[in-house]
C-alpha cells in the first residue's frame, strides 16, 4: 500500500514538471502556430539565469525561483523576437519557424557550454529538507513543493487567461487567428504575451526540475521531449488534455520504473502515446475533424 | 504642307482664289500651326523612368536551323533525348535558338565530375582531411536523400531517419561481432532491419498527420537512444558499439584506406541519386505528385491511392536507410550513441533546410556546406555549430525554400515589381475603364475611343476665335487648315444626335435639331432659336458642336 502511494506521489511529482513544459507548448502551438522546439534551450537559460542569480546576488529559495521565472521569460520573449515576428506571416511559416526555434536551440545551447562550461550545476533545495508523515507516508517538502509551485502556476495562468483582457486575445488567437487578427488583435503582440507566460512556465520547471537533478547547457532537451510527447498525447492545443496526459504518463513512469526498471520507461511510454494516437489522432482532448492551419 | 509650317504670318491664304473665289475668303487670320502628330507622340512616350528588368541579354544561345530542332543525341536504346532541348525562335530577333530547357543536368554531371576526379586534384596538405570529409559527406548525403524522399515525395514529416540509420548500424555491428558475418552482408541485413523498423513506424503515419508525426518520431528517436545506451548488450560506457567487420583493410597504406572510403562514400551517393531519381519521377512519384498536403481529398476522388504509395515510398526509403546503416557499420566498424541525439537530428534538418527541403540538389548541396563547416573547419571549434545555427536563421528568415529556392523566389519578386512598375506607368489612355474593355465585343471600339480622344485633344487646341469668326464669315466653301480639320472632325461624328438644320421656311426660318440615329425615330429640336438664313443656322450650329467639343 506504501509502495502504491509512494509511486502515486512520484508520478504526480514527474507529471507537474513536465506537464508544465507541455502546457506551453501546447499553448505556443494553439495560439501562435508555432511549434517551439526550443524549450530545452529556455529550460537550460532559465537555469542558469536562477544559478547566477543564487550565486552572486542573493540566495534566498524564493528569490532565485523568481529570478529563473524572470530568465524563463526573457528565453521566451527572444525566442518569439528572433522567429515568431520575423516569420509568422510568410509562407511555410509551421515549418520555418520550427527550423528557426531548433537554430535557436542550436547556438543558444552552444553559448551556454562556451560559458558555463560542460560541468553540471546544482540549484539549492527550495523547500528545505522537512518531512511530514501522512498515514504512513512520509512527504518529502521537495516533492510537496513541486506539486503545488507548479499548480499554483498552473492555476495563475488559466485564471488569467480565462479572465484577463489579454487572455481573452489569447484565447480568440486559439479559436481562429485569422478572425482575431481581423477584430483587432495583434499577433505580433499576443505573441510576446504567448512567449512570455509559457517562457516563465518553462523557468519554473527548470528550477524545480534542476534542485533534484542537475543543470547543464543541454538538460533541456530530454525535459522538453517529454513535454511535447505529452502535449502530443493531450491533444496539441489542449491545457486540459496536456494535464490528464501528464498524469497519465505520470503514473506509466512511476509505475514501469517500479515494476519493469527505468530502461523500459520510455518505451512503454510510446507504446502508450501510439496507441492513444492511433485511437484519436490529435490526442485525447484534441478536437477530430480539424487542425489548426497556422 | 511644308510651306504651310514654314508661314510665320498667322495668315491663310485661299489656294483657290487664283481662280476666283467666288464669294469665298481671299485672306484670313487663322492660329498657328499646330502638328496633329504631336499628340500621338505624346501619348506614346513613357513618363514614367523605367529601369533594365528583364532577361538576360548576355545569357548565350545556341544557334539552330529551324529544321534541324529534332536531330538530337539520345540515350541508347531509347528514345530520351540527353538533354531537353527546345527550338525556339527570339522574340525580339526572330533569330532560331536553341535552348535547353532544364540545365540540371550539366550542373549534376560536372559536380560529380569534380567529385570523383577529387583525389587527384586536391592539393596535398589537405588530402587527407578533405578526402576523409568526402567520405562522410557521401553517407550523410545518401541519408538525407532518403530522408528528402520521405518528406518531400511522400510527404510525412519523419524526424527519425536517423533513429533507423542508428538502429541498422548497432544491430549489424551487434550481429558482426556475435555471428561473425563478413561486411558484405551487413548491408544486406540492415535492409531487413530497416524494412521492420520502417513497418513499426508507419504505422502511426497512416492516422496521424503533418507535425504531429514529426513530433511522434521525434521522441522515438530518443527512444531508440535510450534503449541503446541503457542496454548491456550494447556496450553502454564505451560510447558507441564498435567492432564490426569492415571492407577495409588496415593493412593498406593510409592514404589506400582513405581513397577506398572516400569512393565507397561516393559510390553510396550516386546509388542513393539513383534510387532518389527512380521513386521521385517515376510513378510513386508522380502519383505523390498529385496528392500534396491538403489537396489529397481531391487525388482520392480521382482515384489515386496515395496513402498506398505514402507508405510504398516509406519503406523503400526505411529499406535504403537500413542499408546505409548496415554500410556504415561496416565503414567505421560499428556506431556511435551520437547517431540517435538531438544534436543529429538538428545537423539533418539543417542539412535539408540549408538547401531546400523537398529537392535532391538542395539535400546534397545542403549536405556538402554543413560536412564542410563541420568536419574541415575543425579548428573553429564549437563555433562550427553557432556559424551553422546562423546559417539555418538566416535561411528561414530570408528564404522560402532554401538556396535552391531562391531562383524561383528571386523570379517571384522580380514579376511583383515588374506588375508594380507596369501598373506605376499605365495611364488611362482610352475612355474606357478597364472592366468595360473586358465586357466589349468588338474590340476596335476600344482603339477608336482612345484614338478619338487624342484627336479631340488636339482640336480643342486649335479652337479660338480667329476660326469661329472665319466660321461665322463663310460657314461653306474653302477654308484655313485648322477650321477645317475641325469641321472634318464634326462631319463625320456618329449619327446619334448628329446636329442638323431644319428648314421650317425656306429662306426665312431656320431651326437646329439633333438625329435620333435610330431608323424610324423622328429627330428631336434642340432650341426654339429661329435662325433668318440658313448660314446663320450652319453657324449657330457649329457653335454647338464647338461647345460641345470643348466641354467633352
Amino acid at each position: 500500500m506504501n509502495d502504491i502511494i509512494f509511486i502515486i506521489i512520484n508520478g504526480i511529482t514527474v507529471a507537474s514538471i513536465y506537464g508544465l513544459i507541455a502546457v506551453a507548448v501546447s499553448i505556443t502551438w494553439s495560439a501562435l502556430g508555432l511549434l517551439n522546439l526550443s524549450y530545452g534551450f529556455i529550460f537550460s537559460f532559465a537555469g542558469y539565469g536562477a544559478w547566477l542569480a543564487e550565486r552572486y546576488l542573493y540566495g534566498e529559495p524564493i528569490f532565485v525561483m523568481f529570478m529563473g521565472i524572470a530568465a524563463g521569460i526573457v528565453g521566451g520573449v527572444m525566442v518569439c523576437l528572433l522567429v515568431f515576428i520575423p516569420v509568422h506571416d510568410k509562407p511555410n511559416f509551421t515549418i520555418r519557424g520550427m527550423i528557426g526555434t531548433l537554430a535557436i536551440s542550436l547556438i543558444g545551447g552552444q553559448i551556454l557550454l562556451q560559458n558555463f562550461g560542460p560541468k553540471a550545476k546544482l540549484l539549492p533545495e527550495f523547500f528545505g529538507y522537512g518531512k511530514i508523515k501522512i498515514l504512513d507516508v512520509t512527504l518529502t517538502a521537495d516533492k510537496i513543493g513541486i506539486i503545488c509551485s507548479s499548480i499554483v502556476m498552473l492555476v495563475i495562468v488559466v485564471r488569467w487567461m480565462k479572465s484577463s483582457r489579454r487572455g481573452l486575445e489569447i484565447r480568440a488567437m486559439m479559436m481562429n487567428p485569422h478572425a482575431a487578427s481581423i477584430v483587432g488583435i495583434g499577433v505580433r503582440k499576443t505573441g510576446i504575451y504567448v512567449m512570455a507566460v509559457t517562457g516563465a512556465m518553462t523557468g519554473l520547471s527548470a528550477v524545480l526540475l534542476s534542485q533534484t537533478y542537475y543543470l547543464s547547457p543541454f538538460s533541456g532537451l530530454t525535459p522538453m521531449i517529454k513535454g511535447v510527447s505529452i502535449a502530443l498525447m493531450g491533444g496539441l492545443g489542449s491545457v486540459r488534455g496536456a494535464v490528464i496526459a501528464a498524469i497519465i504518463l505520470g503514473f506509466n513512469e512511476a509505475l514501469t520504473s517500479k515494476f519493469l526498471g527505468g530502461r523500459y520507461v520510455l518505451m512503454t511510454q510510446f507504446l502508450l502515446i501510439i496507441i492513444v494516437l492511433i485511437i484519436r489522432p490529435r490526442g485525447i482532448a484534441g478536437i477530430l475533424d480539424k487542425a489548426r492551419e497556422a | 504642307m511644308s510651306d504651310i509650317k514654314q508661314k510665320k504670318n498667322k495668315t491663310w491664304k485661299n489656294p483657290l482664289a487664283v481662280w476666283g473665289s467666288k464669294g469665298g475668303n481671299h485672306e484670313v487670320p487663322t492660329p498657328e500651326y499646330k502638328n496633329p502628330h504631336q499628340i500621338w507622340r505624346d501619348t506614346k512616350t513613357f513618363k514614367v523612368p523605367t529601369s533594365k528588368i528583364g532577361r538576360f541579354h548576355y545569357e548565350y544561345k545556341s544557334t539552330n536551323h529551324g529544321e534541324k530542332i529534332w536531330n538530337r543525341l539520345r540515350w541508347w536504346p531509347t528514345r530520351r533525348t540527353i538533354l531537353w532541348t527546345q527550338g525556339v525562335y527570339n522574340r525580339k530577333s526572330l533569330k532560331p535558338e536553341k535552348i535547353r530547357k532544364d540545365k540540371r543536368p550539366i550542373f549534376w554531371f560536372f559536380s560529380l565530375l569534380f567529385l570523383a576526379i577529387a583525389p587527384f586534384i586536391l592539393p596535398d596538405g589537405y588530402k587527407n582531411s578533405l578526402l576523409t570529409a568526402g567520405g562522410i559527406f557521401g553517407i550523410y548525403a545518401s541519408i538525407n536523400l532518403c530522408w528528402t524522399l520521405v518528406i518531400g515525395t511522400a510527404g510525412i514529416f519523419s524526424l527519425a531517419t536517423y533513429a533507423i540509420v542508428g538502429m541498422s548500424a548497432f544491430l549489424t555491428t551487434w550481429l558482426s561481432i556475435n555471428l561473425g558475418l563478413p561486411w558484405w552482408m551487413l548491408p544486406m541485413i540492415g535492409m531487413i532491419v530497416g524494412l521492420c523498423f520502417g513497418i513499426i513506424i508507419a504505422l502511426p503515419a497512416l492516422r496521424l498527420d503533418g507535425f504531429y508525426y514529426g513530433l511522434l518520431t521525434l521522441g522515438l528517436n530518443e527512444l531508440c537512444r535510450v534503449f541503446i545506451t541503457t542496454s548491456k548488450a550494447f556496450g553502454a560506457a564505451s560510447g558507441g558499439l564498435y567492432g564490426a567487420d569492415t571492407f577495409i583493410n588496415e593493412n593498406w597504406e593510409p592514404m589506400t584506406q582513405t581513397l577506398v572510403q572516400y569512393y565507397s562514400g561516393f559510390a553510396l551517393l550516386i546509388a542513393a541519386l539513383f534510387l532518389f531519381r527512380f521513386v521521385d519521377a517515376k510513378r510513386l512519384g508522380r502519383i505523390l505528385k498529385l496528392a500534396p498536403e491538403k489537396k489529397e481529398a481531391f487525388a482520392e476522388a480521382s482515384g489515386v491511392d496515395y496513402k498506398r504509395a505514402r507508405v510504398t515510398v516509406f519503406l523503400i526509403s526505411s529499406i535504403a536507410l537500413g542499408f546505409i546503416g548496415g554500410f556504415y557499420a561496416a565503414y567505421y566498424r560499428g556506431s556511435a550513441f551520437d547517431i540517435f541525439s538531438f544534436h543529429t537530428v538538428i545537423m539533418g534538418l539543417a542539412m535539408i533546410t540549408i538547401g531546400g527541403i523537398g529537392r535532391a540538389d538542395g539535400a546534397v548541396a545542403g549536405t556538402l556546406i554543413i560536412v564542410i563547416i563541420d568536419r574541415v573547419l575543425v579548428e573553429l571549434g564549437p563555433y562550427r555549430y553557432i556559424i551553422i545555427g546562423l546559417l539555418m536563421m538566416f535561411i528561414i528568415l530570408f528564404l522560402k525554400n532554401g538556396l535552391f529556392g531562391i531562383r524561383k523566389q528571386f523570379r517571384d519578386w522580380r514579376d511583383k515589381k515588374k506588375g508594380e512598375a507596369r501598373s506605376s506607368r499605365l495611364e488611362r489612355g482610352g475612355e474606357m475603364l478597364p472592366e468595360q474593355a473586358t465586357e466589349t465585343d468588338n474590340k476596335d471600339e476600344i482603339y477608336r475611343k482612345r484614338y478619338d480622344k487624342m484627336q479631340r485633344e488636339f482640336l480643342k487646341t486649335l479652337i479660338c476665335d480667329e476660326i469661329i469668326e472665319e466660321h461665322k464669315s463663310k460657314p461653306l466653301g474653302q477654308h484655313s487648315e485648322a477650321l477645317e480639320r475641325v469641321l472634318y472632325y464634326f462631319r463625320r461624328g456618329a449619327m446619334n444626335d448628329k446636329y442638323v438644320v431644319k428648314c421650317e421656311e425656306p429662306f426665312k426660318k431656320y431651326k437646329i435639331m439633333a438625329l435620333s440615329g435610330v431608323r424610324g425615330r423622328s429627330p428631336r429640336l434642340v432650341e426654339d432659336k429661329i435662325y433668318n438664313t440658313v448660314d446663320e443656322a450652319y453657324h449657330g450650329l457649329f457653335l454647338r458642336r464647338v461647345q460641345d467639343l470643348m466641354e467633352a
